[in-house]
Order: structure tokens, then sequence, then C-alpha cells
């Protein structure tokens, strides 16, 4: 793809290849980890098949959470609101931190391309052990401190609840209308531009090193070097 | 990964050569040497200072922006060009 004209963002059929891409390198330098999976939309009656169509999910994710810095974060944010977490009266909160830390939270992610902002977007979900979902003041906790720190400056544009586009529930996303813009500060470095051509399999790879980091999610390096191919 | 074990007596040092793009502003001191053991959380926080701003849009070529915890070694080690580490920066806010 041609560098200059490029305005960061990519078609479906793109997203597609790209996401399929990603998956790869994922299970190759991440074989610790769940895999990511490619999900076929589901067929529409009367519309013709498009194999393209689809989204990238990764499910029951515990977060790894801890690092003194998350603490400082997560006690910080432990005022806004009891959630539905039992408060215990014996428990004098003036003095110590009452916190649901060693709960179990697990997480689903689903990397769903915006045919609106032509970008892909991250939808989440979280839910304890029990399997309640989660709502966003206690997915608040589970973020790394830098993210907990945009998130309070930044509420209504960073994480909304919105529809999933594919399956029609509440899920949580990332907000996606300054992706574009950033993906064409990382894409377009000097080498891209001198030889002119965008590499968009790696679109999601990159997509996904600044934001895995929202939700404590590392992108490893040797995905980026291109000691995997 | 077993680069930052090899050299245990002496710390090696890392060159940072910092870059604005975008809207960001031009810092006085675009170079500075950061042990290799620190994790990129320092790289960070040093232009957040500088920049007087909360949140800043930080990449290496590669198209990559590495996770803070991420040992600048590491980077320097897969990223490095010329003896340096070459960071990009910029103010736009990512989720805005």
């Amino acid at each position: 793809m041609d560098a200059s004209s490029w305005d960061g963002t990519l078609s479906l059929n793109e997203f597609s290849l790209a996401a399929r891409s990603f998956a790869e390198k994922w299970k190759i330098s991440n074989s610790a980890s769940p895999p990511w999976l490619w999900v076929n939309a589901p067929k529409l009656p009367f519309v013709a098949s498009q194999q393209v169509d689809g989204f990238l999910s990764m499910e029951n994710i515990c977060l790894l959470r801890p690092s003194e810095e998350n603490d400082a974060a997560a006690s910080r944010l432990e005022e806004e609101g009891p959630g539905f977490s039992k408060k215990e009266d014996a428990i004098d909160d003036a003095t110590l931190v009452h916190s649901n830390h060693h709960e179990v939270h697990y997480y689903d992610f689903h990397i769903v391309y915006s045919a609106s902002y032509r970008v892909p977007v991250l939808y989440f979900r979280g839910y304890d052990s029990e399997g309640l979902p989660l709502q966003l003041n206690e997915i608040e906790k589970d973020l790394p401190a830098c993210s907990a720190k945009v998130l309070l400056e930044s509420k209504w544009t960073f994480i909304t609840q919105e529809e999933h586009p594919y399956l029609n529930r509440p899920w949580y996303k990332l907000h996606p209308c300054g992706t574009s813009e950033w993906m064409k500060l990382l894409f377009l470095d000097e080498a891209a531009l001198a030889e002119n051509r965008v590499a968009i399999e790696l679109y999601l790879v990159s997509w996904f090193s600044v934001v895995g980091q929202v939700i404590g999610l590392r992108v490893p390096i040797e995905m980026v070097n291109g000691r995997i191919n | 990964m077993a680069s930052a074990a090899e050299s245990p007596s002496s710390v090696r040092k890392v060159i940072v050569q910092l870059r604005a793009t975008a809207d960001a502003p031009i810092l006085k001191q675009n170079k500075f040497k950061i042990p290799g053991t620190d994790k990129f959380a320092k790289v960070i926080d040093f232009l957040r200072r500088q920049l007087h701003r909360e949140t800043v849009f930080v990449y290496i070529n590669s198209a990559f922006s590495p996770n803070p915890d991420e040992l600048v070694i590491d980077l320097f080690n897969n990223f490095g060009v010329d003896g340096k580490l070459l960071v990009n920066y910029a103010c736009s806010m990512a989720w805005g």
C-alpha cells in the first residue's frame, strides 16, 4: 500500500488478513497464553456469505494485576463505590485498605472491525469466579495504574459500554476515534516512507502493542522484531 | 531475553535518543544515558515530566509501542540502531 497517502485505516478484508497474521504470531511467541481465535460472523439468511467477516477472540483470561503502583492506584479508586462486594461492618475502612484484590476475575477480549472508523476496536467484558459480570468501577481496579489514570481523566471517551456488534449484548469497548491517527504515527516511520509501503499484515501487532497496555497485556518483542514471520 | 544477564558485573548503559513527532515540542535534552536494567517506564516518566503531560504517546521504530515493564536493554538489543535506542513521542491523546 502507498505509504504517503495512507490514512491509518484498513478495509474489512485487510483487517481479516492482519487478524490472522496477528493470531499466528501470537501463538508462536506467546505459547503460554491462550490463543486468539478467529470467529466467523454468524451468517445472515439471504445475504451472500462473506468469509472475511468476523472477529478475533481470546476468552477466560485471568489478568495478572499486581505491582506496587497498581495497588496504590487500586486503593485510590477504592472509594468509587462498593459495587456488590459485601461490606463487613467490623472492619474499619479508615485504617485498613479494604479490597478484594485476591478475588479472581476473568476477562473475554474481542477484536472487532469497526466499519465506521475503519479500524480494529477492542471489546471486552469481565466476570468473577461465579460468572457475575463486573462493572466498570471493578474493572478499573484490574487495569494497570497508567490506564486507571487515563480513565479518570477522560471518562467518556476512553472506555464505554456498548452493544457488541455480533453478539448484541452490552460489552465494554475502547473508544476508537483516535486510532487511525496514532496508527499513522506508528506506521509511517522512515523505513515505511522510504519503501513507500505499509505492511498492513502487521497492523494488528502494532495496534495491540498500544491497546494491550491499557488492559495490561503485553506484545512480546519477538512478535515485532522480525524473527518470526 | 538473556541479554541483561550477560554482564552482571557492570550495568550496561543505553543511550536513548528522543524524537518529537506530530505536535510534540522538541526537548532541549533529547539524549540521555540510562541503565539497561531500568524499565521503559523510566523513559516514559521522563517524557511526561519534561512535557508536563499526563499522557504521552511513546513508540519506537518497527511500529511498536513498548510496554512500560519492558527492560531498556532488551529494547536496545532488538531495536537499537547506531548504538542508540530511538524513542519517538507525540502529545496527541491516544484515546481522545
